[in-house]
Formats: C-alpha cells, structure tokens, sequence
C-alpha cells in the first residue's frame, strides 16, 4: 500500500528495516477547517506529515507559517514536549501520523534521523545536509591541507650554495625548497634562484640564505583548502607553507588547489595591484563576481565567500582610489564603505554604499572631480548606484572631518528616525583606502557620542521593526482560509535585516562594532552582553538566510534578471531546509523580542 | 427484496450461529472501507482476485491494522482486468481459497457499516462465496462515496448537467492525491480518505461547486 515516502528527508536517513517498521505504525487521519490539531505548548502524540491540505502555524492571532504537502510538524512537540506554535487545519486535511514512541526510538538509534529534531538550529545546521550538499559538490574545499595534493617540503643548510639548491629542487623534481638556517628557517623558489643568477648574475657559489624569504606564510595541515585560498589571496601569494605539529612539512601552490576545481581568487589581488587604469580594473572587478558564482557552486559556506569577496572588494576600491583620486585627495583623503560591504556581507553586489572623510579641506574642483569619476567608475563594474544616495558622490557623505563630526553631534541631538538610520549606516563603516586613522577617530568619536544616550538607541533599535511584516493577522487568516498560501518569504525584510541591526545598535551601545555580525555578536558575548548560546542560534539563522539568499542571487543572474529580489519561494523548498527557515524565523522573533525589551520599545 | 427484510431471513437461516455476531451492534463511530480487484465485471462468473480491507475510527484511518488477501482463482483474468490490477494469473500461485480467507475477512469486518466505491459490487462479490459458506448476504450497512460525492456536488442539478462520478474525478474535486498503482489496498485507502472528506463536507453543509470551462476565474469572488 502507498505510504509515507521514506526517500525524503529526514526519513531517507532510515534504514530500509527501520523505514519498514515505521510504516507499519502509522495512520492517517483527517482534519475538518479550523481543527487545531497540535496546541502551542503541549507535547504531541503523533508527527504528522500532510499528505493533502494546508495547516497554518500560528501564535495568536498571528500567523506564522502556512504548511502543505510533504510538511512535518512538529518535531519540538513530539521530542521536546512542546509545541512551538498552534497547528490548525485551513482546509481539509489528511495527514500521516507517526506514533511518538516510534519516532523516539528511532531518535534515539539513528543518529542521522535525530539531527532532524535537534532543539538548536545550530546543530541541526551542522548535521543536515543543506540542498546545495545533496547535490554533492561541496566535497572539494572542504577537503583537508592533509588530504590534497601537495609537495613534500624537502630542507637544504642556509649555507649551501645556490648551486646544491638548484639541484635539489631538480632531484625532488619541485620549484621550491626550505632553508634551514639555524635559528630561521625559509623558502627559496626557482624563480628567485633564476633571477639570482641571470639578472642579479650572483655566483653560484652564493650561500643560499643570502636569497631566501625568511617571512613564511603557512597554514596548518588540519585546515581546509579554502582556507588556504582565503590566506593566499589575502596575503597575494601564491604558494603556502604546510606546518604539522610545527613544523613544515609541505608546500601548498595554487596550482594543487587549481587542479582541483576551476577557481582563481589568489590571481585576482595581482591583477588587481597591477592594475594602471580604470580599464585594467574592470577586468578584476569582472573576475571577482566570476568567482563569487563559482565558489558558491562549488558549495563553499557563505561566509567564506563572503570573506574573499570583502578581501577581493577592499583591494579593488583602494585600487580605484588611487587611480582616480587627484593627490590632493590622496593626501588628505580616507574612503571607506558601509552598509554589507563594510561588515564584509556582500557577496553579490547590491549597491555601492560608500564615504569619504578629508582629513584637511580640498579644492572644490578637485572633490568634484572625483566623486563624479569614483561613482561613476564603481558603476561600470556592475555596482550599481545606491538607491539612498549614500556614496561619496553625495556631499553628505564626502566632507572634511570636522563637518563630519558636527553631522554626526547633530544626528545624535536630533534623535529622530532618519538620523538614527544615517548612524545606522555609518556604524558600519570601515576604511579601505588613505588615511584610515581619519575614520577611525570619526567612529571613536561616535561611540563616545552615543554613550548612555538611550533614547537615539531606542530610536535605533525601533528600525528592527521597519520592514517587519511578522504577522499577516486578521488579512493572513482570511487569506490563508481562502486558499492563499504565504510561498514567499522575504530574506532580507524577514531575516538578515532584523538580525544585523539588532546586533548593530547592541554593538553601538557596547563598542563592538568591528567586523562582520559575526565578530560583532561575539564580542558582545565575550562582554557578557550576549548570552552566547542565543547568539550561537541567531548566527546560524543568519547562515541560512544569507546562504539562501546568496542562491537566490545568483540564481537571479543566471535568469538575466537584475532586479533580484529577495524573495523565495517556500514551496518550492525542500522539507528539511523548510523546516530550518522556520526555526530560523522563531529565533529572529526571539531577537526581536529582545531588542524590545532591552531598548524598552513599545508594540511589534 | 427489502434489504431490512434479507437482512430478516438471513439472520435466521444462517448455518454457522458463530458468525451471528455480524448481525449485532457495530462499534460506535466504526465503518470499515472495502475493495476488491477481481477476474472481471461479472457478478455471476468473476472471481475475486485480492481483496482489502481497513478500519475507520473517527476521523482516524486505521492503516496500522489493515487486512488484506490474496486469493486462488480458478479463472483466468479478462485483459482489460490486468490493466487495471496488473496482477498476472501466474502471481497467483500464492494465492489462498476464499473459504480460508472468508472467515478471517468477516471478523475484521464485523458488523461495522462497508464504505466502498460503487459498494455493491464489492458486496456483491463477497456475497457470492458468502451464500456459499454460511447462507447469507452479508447483512453489513453499505456506505457509497459515489452516492455521497452525487449529493455534495449534483443534488439540485440542472437536468441537462453531464453527471461524472468518476473516481479520478473525485479525488480531483477533494485534492487528495491520486495513487496511480490500483490494487485492493490502494483502493481502499482511497476510498477511505474520500469517506471521511465527504463526511465532514456533508455534515457542514460545504458544496463543491460544479465548475464550467474557462469559469475558474470566477471563483473567489462569487462561488
């Protein structure tokens, strides 16, 4: 007889007996309109998975989610005891009923089954597999240093010529060997052993420490290979020391990394500081969304992509920076970038947020000039201008320090909503080309300004609200009750959004607004402003959202289209990232929860 | 014949007093779905091939307690038969005699009221080796989704109204999906799911609304 179907998950994760058995327990029951069939707070007999119909997730009067075929609800009450949300039928519903005392037992022998029903979204995040996982491909940068193809490190005395060096590398058939001298121990390459030779014409008798790099970039063989990518673009190096238990056993090359999968982040930075002209630049800028498309294909997590595009980024506007900045700017001048691009979050280009601060007044031509050329320039790498104006071509947002500063002492009086979304943005700014010292006096100067100031972070902290569509209410019931079912979820307005800013105005108020929400939120753990369990939870909803939101993108590029959205259609999902999106939703209402708490904000 | 009048003289003149018990009281709230593949469409000469049978409690579809069985049968399947159950007559060598499975089917039975499609043909079926073993009809109360869909959807129809109470065109009307592998068992649940959609539709009074071509889009506002 047609059953449950045991090849989806979690129940794929059953054996064939175990599947079996379940099958042979489970009934089906029927659900008039209206029926509440799991009550928020009660434990619950039975897992039900809906067969036809829709049940509507809700708490109160608001509601939540709308559920369809292939659905589970509720894991929390069938192995935690209690519901997190009313479950009512919408229409007329058939459901599969799985006995609570199976699916216990089967939690408790089959671990892949039980991460389905972990209480943390973080675990469960690390256990199932997302759907870009089951596609498989998430193999080769998760790869260990250990585990890839690398050369074997092969040592020559400091004292040895250049001569024995050259004919090490030979035997050892690789174009790089250690130098141990002594105390220090280095690298010597071909190339640097040709130039030795041929151009520098040193004799061959030279010892060989009197060439070598003394200033090893390693990374340890325990870690990933996009680690090592992440390293060899940050520091522009194309070859990496492999160390084990301290010592170098190893040399990584791009090259090994290349044979792998089709990506070439570590060649951008070069091509980026060679770079003479604004021409040469849009190459680069080219190969940095290239390689966003590619690293995520490749199923590399979203924050790692993410932390080589802000690397890649930073190095592309200072570059442009000093290509189109006359030198009185270049002098005086500190750029900087806000918004995702300043936390490091951007991955796929949205809009350019971005500043200038003048250490000294400029000639007006001058910064006329280049906030014309700059914006302009940014726009032709495909980033698009800021629908809010905030780039360095609004003189807002380009002007010497001390105006700045007095902007700042205003938005801080004025305390209303647009000075408190004007902070908002500033807090996350971060310098990339200049005189970085500028900026970050002008952030110092804000936090102090912002100190016990508790109404302006009220006013802060009530923009978590300000695309809060959280609760359809009366319309969603009426619509869930005709046949309209809430597919699409909004990632930014329902997820990354609230997440980033309440962790934002907390950071405002804490002094931890460096880096990414990720370092943010860990450093308000770390001062004991966070609960480091909550934050935990909040950072994995973010990963899903961000993760999500990431394939939408690109998934939108792929289609021509540029007015990606941030949309996503929940139908179309499979059941277990369905259920995360939910718990990850739960854990942005609790956040927001907070923030209203602590900033004492009246109503959702 | 007055069913209520059968019902009179097979109670009486039934041969084994141990199956009285399919005269008594059904369990309250109990109906049991039935359905039958068999050789062919004749009541007289076809032969039931596997027959399956599950309990209905409440809104609840017993699954976990099914009954179902295949038989040995003397004649050999109509062609068109096998393209609906696609048991072939070699299949059947596992096949058990309706007189053992006869018994077996009763007791799950019981006296609960059979929910079928077209349920007398199921009936009629059972019937047949029913006669033959103890004398009588069965005397359970007959439950047809067929006559329920009828009164949800074309009780007060226009007379000219193209009447269709096709299976397929049920489970469409109720969206309870279609399992495409027709046999006994999956029949059964079928028809058990529209049982208790049915009910409930007809308890509340909830009409499925008989659509023209192309009137969809009136839908929503006005039906």
């Amino acid at each position: 007889m047609q059953s449950l179907d045991t090849l989806s998950p979690p129940f794929d994760r059953l054996t064939h007996d175990e599947a079996e058995i379940l099958k042979q327990r489970i009934d089906i029951a029927y659900f008039r309109p209206g029926a509440v069939i799991v009550h928020q707070g009660q434990a619950s007999d039975f897992l039900h998975v809906i067969i036809k119909g829709a049940v509507e997730a809700r708490h109160g009067a608001a509601l939540h989610d709308v559920l369809g075929a292939g659905d589970i609800f509720d894991a929390r009450a069938v192995v935690h005891n209690e519901a997190g949300e009313d479950f009512v039928a919408a229409e007329e519903t058939l459901c599969f009923l799985l006995p609570r005392s199976n699916i216990l037992d089967l939690v408790h022998r089959n671990d892949g089954f039980a991460a389905f029903f972990y209480a943390e979204l973080s675990r469960k995040l690390d256990a199932l597999p997302t759907q870009r996982d089951l596609r498989g491909i998430d193999s080769v940068l998760g790869t260990r240093i250990r585990d890839a193809r690398h050369s074997e490190a092969v040592f020559i005395r400091g004292c040895a010529t250049l001569e024995a060096a050259a004919h090490a590398m030979l035997e050892a058939d690789t174009d790089a060997v250690f130098v141990d001298d002594g105390e220090r121990t280095g690298v010597v390459t071909g190339l640097k052993l040709t130039r030795a030779c041929m151009i520098r014409r040193l004799p061959a008798e030279t010892p060989v420490r009197e060439i070598a790099q003394f200033e090893v970039v390693s990374i340890n063989a325990d870690q990933l290979l996009v680690d090592a990518l992440l390293i060899m673009t940050r520091s522009n190096k194309r070859r990496i020391a492999v160390t084990e238990d301290g010592r170098y056993v190893g040399l990584l090359r791009d090259l090994d990394i290349l044979g792998l999968f089709a990506g070439n982040s570590q060649l951008i930075p070069g091509r980026i500081a060679r770079a003479t002209s604004v021409a040469d630049l849009s190459g680069a800028a080219h190969d940095i969304q290239e390689q966003v498309e590619r690293l995520c294909r490749q199923g590399v997590r979203v924050e790692a992509i993410n932390n080589i595009t802000a690397d890649l980024n930073s190095r592309l506007h200072g570059k442009l920076f000093e290509i189109v900045a006359p030198p009185a700017i270049r002098e005086a001048g500190c750029l900087f970038l806000m918004g995702s691009e300043g936390r490091g979050e951007q991955s796929v280009r949205t809009d350019q947020d971005n500043g200038l601060l003048l250490a000294r007044p400029v000639p007006e031509a001058d910064l006329a000039t280049f906030q014309a050329d700059f914006t302009l320039a940014l726009e032709s790498f495909g980033f698009p201008p800021c629908p809010g104006n905030i780039m360095v071509r609004n003189p807002l947002w380009s002007q010497p320090i001390d105006k700045f500063l007095a902007q700042l002492r205003t938005w801080v009086h004025a305390a209303d909503s647009e000075a408190a979304m004007n902070l908002s943005i500033f807090a996350d700014a971060v310098a990339v080309a200049g005189d970085t010292h500028v900026l970050a006096g002008a952030k110092a100067s804000l936090i102090e300004m912002v100190r016990g100031e508790t109404r302006l972070l009220a006013e802060i902290a009530k923009l978590i609200d300000l695309f809060s569509t959280d609760d359809l209410g009366v319309l969603g019931t009426v619509f869930a009750t005709i046949g309209f079912r809430r597919k699409d979820i909004d990632l930014k307005r329902d997820g990354t959004f609230p997440i980033i800013h309440g962790v934002r105005v907390l950071s405002l108020e804490h002094d931890t607004l460096a880096g990414s929400t990720r370092q943010r939120a860990e450093a308000l753990v770390a001062r004991g402003a966070l609960d480091a369990h909550f934050a935990g939870e909040i950072l994995s909803a973010l990963t899903i959202f961000m993760n999500l939101r990431l394939s939408a993108q690109i998934d939108a590029r792929h289609r021509g289209r540029t007015d990606a959205t941030s949309a996503v259609n929940v139908g179309a999902m499979p059941t277990v990232e369905r259920d995360m999106l939910r718990d990850a939703l739960r854990i942005v209402r609790r956040f927001r929860e907070l923030i209203h708490v602590r900033y004492s904000l009246t109503g959702p | 014949m007055l069913r209520s009048v059968r019902r009179a003289i097979d109670r009486a003149r039934i041969s084994d007093p141990r199956y009285a018990f399919l005269f008594g009281e059904a369990p309250p709230d109990e109906v049991v779905a039935v359905d039958c593949e068999t050789t062919g469409l004749n009541l007289r000469k076809d032969e039931i091939i596997t027959i399956a049978a599950i309990r209905i409690r409440g809104d609840r579809i017993l699954t976990s307690e099914r009954f179902e069985a295949l038989a040995k049968t003397n004649r050999k399947s109509a062609p068109e038969a096998i393209k609906v159950h696609r048991i072939l007559d070699h299949d059947l060598q596992h096949g058990r005699p309706m007189r053992e499975i006869m018994p077996e089917l009763l007791h799950f039975v019981g006296s609960r009221p059979i929910v079928g499609y077209y349920t007398d043909f199921d009936v009629g079926m059972i019937d047949r080796y029913l006669l033959r073993l103890l004398r009588i009809h069965l005397p359970n109360k007959r439950i047809d989704v067929s006559s329920m869909y009828y009164k949800c959807k074309y009780r007060d129809a226009p007379d000219h109204l193209l009447i269709d109470l096709s299976f397929d065109s049920i489970l469409k009307d109720l969206s309870i999906p279609a399992i495409t592998q027709h046999d006994a068992s999956n029949d059964a649940l079928m028809t058990a799911m529209i049982y208790l959609q049915l009910r409930d539709m007809l308890k509340r009074g909830v009409r499925i609304p008989r659509m023209r071509a192309g009137a969809i889009a009136d839908l929503g506002i006005g039906a």
